[in-house]
């Protein structure tokens, strides 16, 4: 069984590309699909975004990613310590609005839904827990 | 992200080459906000990027409204498979010119 891989950073914007960096690696090593490799790539982006912009309103805080890929799936799991907040909690946004209709944002964890195969949400032992599963 | 800027007459063509990300969005706004007063049709080029995340659709959609508002019109150009694939699963394949 392949061994999960952990990376740990503060929770900021500028470690957005070794988050990425980490996942990619992860990919890499198993063979997977440009496809597959960037939808990932994107759904990680949106979520770690929202932890490094919202889950720690009072200032510095954590994020922590887990990364394995097991019997040809993947599995990433983001952990922050920030204020509890469900992102998948939020309704859909209407996709089919005009252009004129739509507002201009909303459009990051619908796309992770559509990115993935699974995404789950728990809050747990002080922490927030996104886990994503795609398989490859 | 690499930007590149083509203007003939009323018509700019922005080439983008690199990843459309949170970190990179903000310089495709700051270069359209100072590049598309006169500009009529708005061309974005994405035959060297194919990687688009929200933050890349919210400035789309946002120069997409500017665009409309001065009676002007804006297309995508050499979308690729996985860019096409966001904008199907948001809708904005409907809403957006592509070429």
């Amino acid at each position: 069984m392949a061994a999960e891989q952990v990376l740990r950073v503060p929770a900021q914007l500028s470690c957005m590309d070794e988050v990425l960096a980490f996942v990619s690696a992860i990919l890499d090593a198993h063979g997977c699909t440009p496809q597959a490799r960037t939808q990932l790539r994107m759904a990680m982006e949106e979520l770690y975004v929202n932890i490094a912009n919202y889950a720690y309103p009072a200032g510095d805080g954590w994020a922590e990613i887990r990364g394995v890929v097991e019997d040809g799936v993947a599995i990433f799991t983001l952990i922050d310590g920030g204020m509890p907040f469900d992102p998948l909690a939020k309704p859909d946004p209407d996709v089919l609005l005009s252009g004129e209709e739509r507002g201009i944002g909303g459009l990051g964890i619908y796309m992770v839904k559509s990115m993935v195969d699974a995404v789950e949400y728990v809050y747990r032992d002080g922490c927030n827990r996104l886990t994503l599963r795609k398989k490859l | 992200m690499l930007l590149t800027k083509e203007k003939n007459g009323n018509e700019l063509t922005v080439h983008l080459s690199g990843e459309l990300n949170t970190l990179t969005a903000p310089e495709l706004s700051a270069l359209l906000d100072s590049a598309l007063k006169d500009v009529q049709r708005l061309t974005l080029d994405f035959a060297a990027c194919d990687y688009v995340s929200s933050a890349g659709l919210r400035v789309l959609l946002a120069t997409f409204k500017q665009m409309k508002a001065a009676k002007g019109t804006m297309c995508l150009s050499h979308v690729g498979e996985n860019f096409m694939d966001v904008l199907q699963n948001t809708g904005l394949d409907a809403v957006f010119e592509i070429q």
